[in-house]
């Protein structure tokens, strides 16, 4: 009986190992470089004076605020678009299959290109935006350029992106809904929006949490479209956790940098474990 | 059977693209980086005399003159030139990305000054304290390319200056006079919005440019307080604290209602465009810009622009601050420095700097002692910036006398510029920043 445990787990260490090569020891060792200034060849400790710089200093802390609000936004927008978007394509639609095509390829494109392309459409006066918000009588906006909107610019363009994938998941999830409940709605003269409501949203709701979580991870980690759409401007406007934490890097401040990075990992921890935990529990409910 | 067929010539187009891409990068790589300085046929039929050097050059860096002088040493020194460009984009990224990953080219066109610090070039550059062709430099350049007493770096070209580029011609239109104070070049900027034209350019796209009102007006706090670097690096100065420091800041405060339209997204091409069709009228600038213009548009139109330091509050004390020229910078692990070391002491002879001097005029004075350009100088260069040299009135740019540069200065000027912030919030974070900054280069400030 030992001998059978000890040679199946025998094949984990080598992906034990790389794992903790690569993963758990920089993790715990970057606690410790967090509360240093550091550089590479010396590590002076200074407390929780970089966290304190975090909190406390502007063109820091709105990196955490717009993380937040970057997040919160784009996940709660994918989940309810996304949602109202599968229904339409699981429906009967003689065209189904070309517009599930084009509405997953978004997901193919390199998100840089997707940068570039969006922000030359949002340019001020040469802008596709512009323009045609122009020709309708309207003026145009400083899509990328005014601090107070820059940072919602790039919220619609990343749920464009995002878009795609979460309505692939709420699609697999739709189509798992045994027929049957439907059918028995039917009989029982259920309305289209009742169907909506009793049956498809509280089933799907595995699909939901799939999205849910995975849009919010992934807006807090988000750089690459907003570091090239904006690169964080103007001024620090558009800053999110992951761009500041690169700009301490690139400003070779790495003591700094690396306390960002084990403060991304606390908001990860503290928001979406939990959030998972409660998600998991409602399932668990209705099933 | 026709699904196996498909197959097999899937895998066949996948092979292909696998060897393609990864087979042939030596070939690609000569053939796509750059431009190879002479023709291509030569060097090939020549390779076994030519010896070819790489050059990494920043993107935006305007290169006539070296490869002016290059060209010339590909007959006389048998040296062929291969320029590898890297991205100039912000913060210097990949820049510092190259010399980690070990490809640096055999030499690197960089900036000097605090810049050079910040990339720790004893680890990547040679040392050429030891070599005698450094007598020949002014110490001004020398002192910006020296870290701990080894000398890093020669002179690509001329030096330059900050200030106000301005378009001569409208200038008439409008009647308009060079402003010798703050509030009269406002007043000239007033005059100019309301004939519906664009006052100042602003190419916050090219993130460097932001920061030049606030660079450039550094003669204006430094004629009020000399001591001002020397304090602020010490810890006891503060930018919030100090009246005409803030004033800098507060500058991009009083710009921000002649700003053109798109402001933070055109680039400094654009601007550079901008300023030589008569689009905008004023453009704070380096006068490096000049060459780039040259090399957009013609000599005429270079000639058309002129220049005036950023005036400050009195007429008396009106001066340009300047930055020496960048450098180039000798691979530490070349294996051919002989050779670079040959031509880097042709490069300072009368006869290169004249080469250089006719392919690219200046943008100010050259930093070998003793010469003197003869070729056909812009306008602006020799009129309206050499009266700032001959009477002393030039101040070295902040960053050749304290290291401690914040790394958020760009977007702190941005700020100010786009009406996020107010000058002296502004001057507040500046110095927060630099706080970070000086944690880093392990001076002892207070909180």
């Amino acid at each position: 009986m030992n001998k059978n445990k000890l040679y199946s787990n025998g094949f984990l260490i080598p992906a034990l190992i790389v794992f903790g090569v690569f993963f758990l020891i920089p993790t715990i060792i970057s606690f410790y470089y967090s509360m240093t200034v550091w550089t590479f060849d010396s590590a002076k400790f200074n407390g929780i004076d970089n966290y304190i710089m975090f909190l406390t200093d502007p063109s820091l802390s709105i990196g955490i605020k717009n993380t937040l609000i970057y997040s919160i936004l784009t996940s709660g927008f994918k989940v309810i678009l996304a949602f109202l978007l599968a229904v339409f394509l699981t429906g009967k639609i003689k065209t189904k299959n070309i517009i599930r095509s084009a509405v997953f390829f978004p997901n193919l494109v390199s998100t840089i290109a997707v940068g570039i392309t969006f922000t030359s459409f949002m340019h001020p006066t040469k802008g596709l935006f512009n323009n045609i918000l122009e020709s309708i009588g309207l003026s145009g906006i400083n899509w990328l350029g005014a601090g107070n909107i820059a940072l919602y610019s790039v919220v619609l363009v990343d749920i464009w992106k995002g878009l795609s994938i979460a309505t692939i998941i709420y699609i697999a999830g739709i189509q798992a809904i045994d027929r049957s409940y439907y059918e028995a709605a039917e009989i029982d003269g259920a309305s289209k929006l009742q169907k909506l409501k009793y049956i498809t949203i509280p089933l799907s709701v595995s699909a939901r949490n799939s999205v849910i979580i995975l849009s919010f991870i992934g807006g807090i980690r988000s750089f690459d479209l907003i570091w090239s759409m904006t690169g964080g401007g103007p001024g620090f406007a558009t800053d999110t956790l992951a761009s500041i934490i690169y700009k301490q890097y690139v400003a070779g401040y790495y003591g700094l940098s690396t306390a960002g990075n084990v403060i991304m990992l606390i908001l990860i921890v503290f928001l979406a474990l939990p959030l998972q935990k409660y998600l998991y529990r409602k399932e668990e409910a209705i099933q | 059977m026709k699904k196996k067929i498909t197959a097999l010539l899937m895998v066949l187009t996948l092979l292909g693209g696998i060897l393609n891409g990864c087979g042939n990068e030596q070939n690609s790589n000569n053939n796509d980086s750059g431009a190879l300085v002479g023709q291509n046929d030569e060097n090939t039929k020549e390779d076994t005399e030519l010896l070819t050097l790489t050059v990494g050059v920043p993107t935006g860096y305007v290169t006539d003159g070296f490869e002016a002088v290059a060209k010339v040493a590909e007959e006389k020194l048998g040296i062929a030139f291969e320029i590898q460009p890297y991205s100039d984009a912000a913060d210097s990224t990949a820049f510092k990305s190259l010399l980690a990953s070990g490809e640096t080219p055999d030499i690197v066109f960089y900036n000097s000054g605090s810049l050079l610090e910040s990339i720790n070039p004893k680890e990547y550059f040679l040392n050429l304290s030891s070599y005698e062709m450094l007598d020949k430099l002014d110490e001004t350049f020398k002192d910006s390319v020296t870290i701990d007493g080894a000398v890093y770096g020669m002179p690509i070209g001329s030096s330059m200056g900050g200030g106000v580029l301005y378009n001569k011609s409208m200038y008439e239109e409008y009647g308009l006079t060079v402003p010798k104070t703050w509030d009269e070049f406002l007043a000239n900027c007033e005059a100019l919005k309301e004939a519906d034209e664009t006052a100042v350019i602003g190419s916050f796209g090219t993130s460097w440019t932001s920061q030049i009102v606030f660079l450039a007006d550094y003669y204006n706090v430094v004629a009020e307080e000399p001591d001002f670097s020397k304090n602020f690096e010490a810890g006891t100065a503060k930018y919030a604290e100090t009246e005409i420091a803030v004033k800098s800041f507060e500058k991009y405060s009083d710009l921000m209602p002649y700003y053109n339209e798109d402001n933070v997204v055109a680039t400094y091409d654009d601007g550079c465009a901008m300023l030589a069709e008569g689009d905008g009228y004023h453009y704070f600038q380096l006068s490096q810009s000049l060459g780039n213009i040259y090399n957009l548009y013609d000599k005429e139109t270079v000639d058309n622009i002129g220049f005036f330091a950023v005036p400050g509050e009195s007429a008396d004390s009106n001066g340009m601050t300047i930055w020496p020229s960048n450098a180039i910078y000798v691979n530490k692990d070349s294996e051919n420095i002989e050779d670079i070391i040959r031509f880097l002491e042709y490069y300072i002879t009368d006869e290169a700097l004249d080469i250089y001097d006719e392919a690219l005029p200046s943008y100010g004075p050259y930093h070998v002692m003793g010469y003197e350009p003869r070729g056909d100088a812009y306008a602006a260069v020799a009129n309206d910036m050499q009266p700032y040299f001959d009477s002393g009135s030039i101040a070295l740019a902040q960053e050749y006398e304290t290291a401690v540069k914040g790394a958020n200065c760009e977007s702190i000027c941005v700020e100010v510029a786009s009406g996020q912030l107010d000058g002296k919030a502004a001057a507040e974070k500046y110095d927060n920043d630099c706080y970070k900054q000086a944690l880093q280069l392990g001076l002892d400030w207070e909180r």
